[in-house]
């Protein structure tokens, strides 16, 4: 392999695509991105911004996975050092990747229902190499971070509220930190003192050095954790820069 | 070598069919997905499945989803020897260190397997049970097949088991026709542990039953496949069981499959037209 790789880099996206080809419509398609190379390094949180439509999803389901990339290339580094293709590993390795290296965190939980808050986050633990005992003290110091009440931690997660859910999942997607998190939205059922909790609890994290892409629609969240700012327009990377130039770039755009 | 280290397969299925009638190179070519058939026009065979190949992992579920007659459970019955196969290997890992095809195994070495080796998990509980036994004694057949003769010690694991799948004690000893749809499913869950099989096979487990006790037998599935580590194959139509149940999945359309994918990727960008119709057609 010929290859170059920044040794720093944690995520190397290079000219990715997407495109969904519709078969129940004709086969009409749909392009949602467009070309799109961007980088994340080790202690990064780069924030992807831009209207709704223009991308910012897209590209971390592409990179996750859950949407499977027409052409390009999405470069990821292993704890070994090694770069590996997203684009081109097994299901199987995915998955287990997915399990160990690589948190997603959305705004919708998506786990089981019926089953309790701890039980989540502490499987979440266990998925990575973690046993039962350790794994349930690890979800419970990742609850109590995020300010989730504790009689609600035997409780079946699909009777919570949205911002309980959500703090759920981020202390899931986080209770072990991977070497890469991908956030889209994950705070926006949260009242500002949660918000606050969550927010620091991402920062922690990229002080630690996990690379961190993220999707938030407040200006606010990102000028406090971005270390770069990634505007995204019709599915490719328009403008890039300093969170704060950038960000006002954005809002003179926007007016 | 991949730098990524994946668990190993415990079940292998390579290059599996199984045509019902005579069949050539040209009953495979007229019929699958691209033809909408799996019916061989000119000799009226049906290839009801070929060419899959799997594997599964222990601890990690894989789905089979598709619609009926789309050759998902005669893929499951063909592993489970429930059916002869027409081509195609099966290995296990537990047997001979996987390099056994179990497919030409004898008839009475492969119900051997159906002990402690696969067991099977099926939507009608009259196929997996006698429903004329108890509970405890349904479970006994089992264990004693696998060698336990003291009664004390089967009844002590029989209503271990019957106590892990929520099966109230005090109902061992009724006979299974008098029991609910639910806890049938619960003691054939029970009657499929007995002994500790490394592979379980779910065809449809939950279909046919109220949506609470459906909700309450996917609990337990789900629970019992972490607790035990198994491997599993979960056929099913339902998307709900499989999104909850499997991290991967493969897509069967008139025999053949048109798809695999991570179970979230299948859900949310299905690529096959038939996928993208059964998709749209679940979440619609």
């Amino acid at each position: 392999m010929t290859k170059k790789f920044d040794p720093t880099m944690v995520l190397d996206v290079r000219k990715l695509y997407k495109e969904f080809v519709l078969h129940t419509v004709d086969g009409r398609t749909v392009e949602a991105l467009n070309g799109i190379s961007l980088t994340v390094s080790a202690g990064e949180h780069v924030a992807l911004a831009g209207t709704s439509g223009a991308g910012k999803s897209s590209l971390l389901k592409s990179i996750y996975r859950t949407y499977k990339p027409s052409s390009g290339e999405v470069w990821f580094q292993l704890l070994d050092g090694t770069f590996v293709d997203l684009v081109g590993l097994t299901d199987a390795e995915l998955a287990t990747l997915r399990g160990t290296q690589i948190g997603y965190v959305s705004q919708f939980l998506r786990a089981a229902p019926r089953r309790s808050t701890l039980d989540i986050v502490a499987k979440s633990g266990m998925q990575r190499g973690m046993d039962i005992s350790t794994a349930r003290e690890a979800a419970a110091v990742a609850l109590k971070k995020l300010n989730l009440d504790e009689a609600l931690w035997d409780v079946s997660a699909s009777v919570l509220s949205g911002g309980e859910k959500q703090r759920i999942n981020l202390a899931a997607g986080t209770i072990s930190p991977p070497r890469l998190l991908l956030l889209d939205e994950p705070v926006s059922a949260l009242d500002p003192s949660n918000r606050e909790a969550a927010l620091e609890l991402i920062d922690t994290l990229t002080h630690q050095g996990v690379a961190v892409l993220a999707v938030f629609h407040d200006i606010e969240a990102m000028e406090r954790l971005a270390t770069r700012v990634v505007v995204l327009q019709h599915g490719v990377v328009s403008y890039e820069g300093k969170p704060q130039q950038t960000l006002a770039k954005l809002a003179g755009v926007a007016r | 070598m991949s730098p990524i280290i994946t668990p190993e397969w415990v079940l292998k299925v390579d290059g599996l069919g199984k045509v019902f009638g005579p069949f050539t190179d040209e009953s495979i070519a007229k019929t699958g997905s691209d033809r909408g058939t799996s019916k061989d026009p000119s000799t009226g065979s049906i290839v009801a499945a070929w060419d899959v190949s799997f594997e599964v992992a222990a601890g990690e579920a894989l789905g089979v989803v598709g619609e009926s007659g789309s050759g998902k459970s005669t893929v499951m019955r063909c592993i489970a020897g429930d059916q002869s196969t027409s081509v195609g290997s099966v290995h296990l890992r537990s047997i001979d260190g996987g390099n056994t095809n179990i497919l030409n195994m004898s008839a009475s070495a492969r119900r051997q397997l159906r002990i402690d080796q696969i067991a099977v998990v099926y939507q009608d509980p009259a196929e997996g049970l006698d429903l004329r036994v108890t509970a405890g004694g349904n479970i006994a057949a089992p264990l004693t097949a696998a060698g336990l003769r003291n009664f004390g010690a089967i009844r002590h694991r029989a209503s271990e088991l019957l106590s892990r799948t929520e099966v109230p004690l005090n109902r061992m000893d009724d006979v299974v026709r008098s029991f609910s749809g639910g806890m049938r499913q619960r003691v054939q869950l029970a009657k499929a542990l007995a002994n500790r099989p490394p592979i379980v096979l779910l065809d449809e487990p939950t279909t046919g039953l109220d949506a609470s006790v459906a909700a309450g037998v996917l609990d337990l599935i789900r629970g019992l496949l972490e607790e035990f580590g198994l491997a599993a194959v979960v056929v099913s139509h339902d998307f709900s069981v499989i999104e909850m149940l499997t991290t991967r999945c493969i897509v069967m359309n008139h025999g053949r499959v048109v798809e695999s994918a991570l179970t979230d990727q299948l859900l949310e960008d299905p690529h096959h037209p038939y996928s993208q119709k059964l998709v749209s057609a679940a979440r619609s």
